[in-house]
């Protein structure tokens, strides 16, 4: 008891461990990347238009999955942004294989650009790279999708700029540059339009960050609500929920 | 006469930040504060995943802490994750200091309202900063504040050093020699 009020040795080393120990583990957790399942490429991709039940717009957005799957996933991102990166190399492999590429799942890419300044022309650079690809090769759309997220670079945003965004376009087998360019030049408007689009569905939901996910059943009109990078476990159980609703 | 004023909150400071030392009990409260700190300025980085993550299974918070832990760093970079950090840790000792100043008040050892404030605005500051912090700090909205937020942190880890220096060691009743 003789130590009671006292700064004791002890307790300074204890203190002083703990100390280290935390900023240790913050500095850990912070530098690890996380474990990737590999990119993912659809086996079926395929454009759209019309409006869903649940209100989005079908038409210039990516699709992947089969038309007739019963459960849509409307999937709301931004190439800037380093959660949904996480999502695009944890959980959407598997998501992929286990449900659309069951043919349980369509996945529809929303944009919904809030990160950065270059947020909005990068999800315009990502719908002009669909636009010259869904018809004849919608499989090379996910891959630059995919090569786009691996661009990301650990801080800041200052990687984002027109010149990486045409460096990935032209590096992607089955984009065509120019292709791109002149959708960006000619239909860049039309484009903007559709992504304020997107984003004002994705506040109506509301999500206030990216990813954000709603699962919904177009036959009984059921829906579920994601938000964030959650682990796989939790998209598998609210997919098989809104599948069985 | 400002030199003296300086060096005696340095004192207080120093006194203040080893006050959880004196004892185990306080030592693991401090702790304990840190950590919970941390983990809700973490979580509150992206409160509708945090929210959703932990109502549908609370043994996803370590998952919720370490995804969101790697987010403030690849937002903020590591300056903003050490503020993060540095400011948990000051208001375990600032909650550990003022729950000693509240107990000392309660048993009537206080006789201003003077003498227990600072210790109970460092706990509402840390309280408040964590909220301030939070509503933010959701993904995003941190980029547009200057530096990517880390003034405002910045900010309320000086007005905790603030108080905490206030304060003292609450054991003791410091005289302002410059009165």
């Amino acid at each position: 008891m003789g130590s009671k009020g006292k700064i004791t040795r002890r307790r300074a080393l204890l203190a002083g461990t703990g100390t280290l120990g935390f900023g240790g583990a913050v500095a850990y957790l912070a530098s690890r990347s996380g474990s990737s399942a590999g990119e993912y490429v659809p086996e079926t991709s395929h454009p759209s238009d019309g409006t869903t039940g649940f209100g989005v717009e079908l038409a210039g957005r990516p699709i992947a999955g089969q038309a007739d799957a019963p459960v849509d996933v409307y999937y709301w991102t931004d190439y800037l942004c380093p959660f949904c990166k996480r999502f695009e190399t944890e959980t959407l492999p598997k998501v992929g294989r286990n449900y659309v590429d069951a043919g349980d799942v369509r996945l529809v890419a929303l944009a919904f650009p809030v990160i950065g300044e270059y947020s909005t022309p990068a999800a315009v650079w990502g719908r002009c790279v669909w636009e010259t690809v869904a018809a004849d090769e919608p499989a090379a759309f996910w891959r630059w999708h995919g090569a786009a997220f691996d661009a990301q670079e650990r801080n800041g945003n200052d990687w984002a700029t027109a010149e990486t965004f045409r460096g990935i376009t032209e590096r992607t087998a089955g984009v065509s540059l120019d292709a791109v360019e002149e959708c960006r030049q000619s239909r860049g408007d039309a484009v903007r339009e559709s992504i304020t689009v997107d984003a004002e569905l994705a506040r109506s939901v509301p999500f206030r960050g990216t990813p954000g996910f709603v699962i919904y059943n177009r036959e009984s009109d059921a829906a579920g609500k994601i938000t964030g990078a959650q682990p796989y476990e939790n998209f598998a159980d609210a997919i098989d929920r809104v599948l069985d609703a | 006469m400002t030199d003296t004023r300086h060096r005696g909150w340095l004192r207080d400071l120093r006194d203040g930040l080893a006050y959880p030392l004196t004892s185990n009990r306080r030592l693991l409260l401090a702790g304990v504060a840190t950590a919970v700190t941390y983990a809700v300025l973490v979580l509150s980085s992206f409160p509708q995943f945090a929210v959703q993550t932990l109502t549908r299974d609370p043994a996803q918070l370590a998952y919720a802490v370490s995804a969101l832990t790697r987010e403030v760093y690849l937002g903020t970079g590591w300056l903003g994750i050490a503020l993060v950090a540095a400011y948990a840790l000051l208001t375990g000792v600032a909650v550990t200091n003022a729950v000693a100043v509240a107990r000392r008040a309660r048993r009537g050892g206080a006789s201003t309202l003077a003498g227990v404030l600072p210790g109970l605005l460092a706990a509402g500051c840390a309280s408040c900063g964590a909220g301030v912090l939070g509503t933010l700090g959701f993904l995003g909205a941190m980029a547009a504040l200057p530096f990517e937020g880390n003034l405002l942190r910045i900010g309320g880890i000086l007005l905790l050093a603030y108080f905490v220096g206030r304060t003292g060691d609450p054991r003791t009743c410091s005289i302002d020699p410059t009165r």
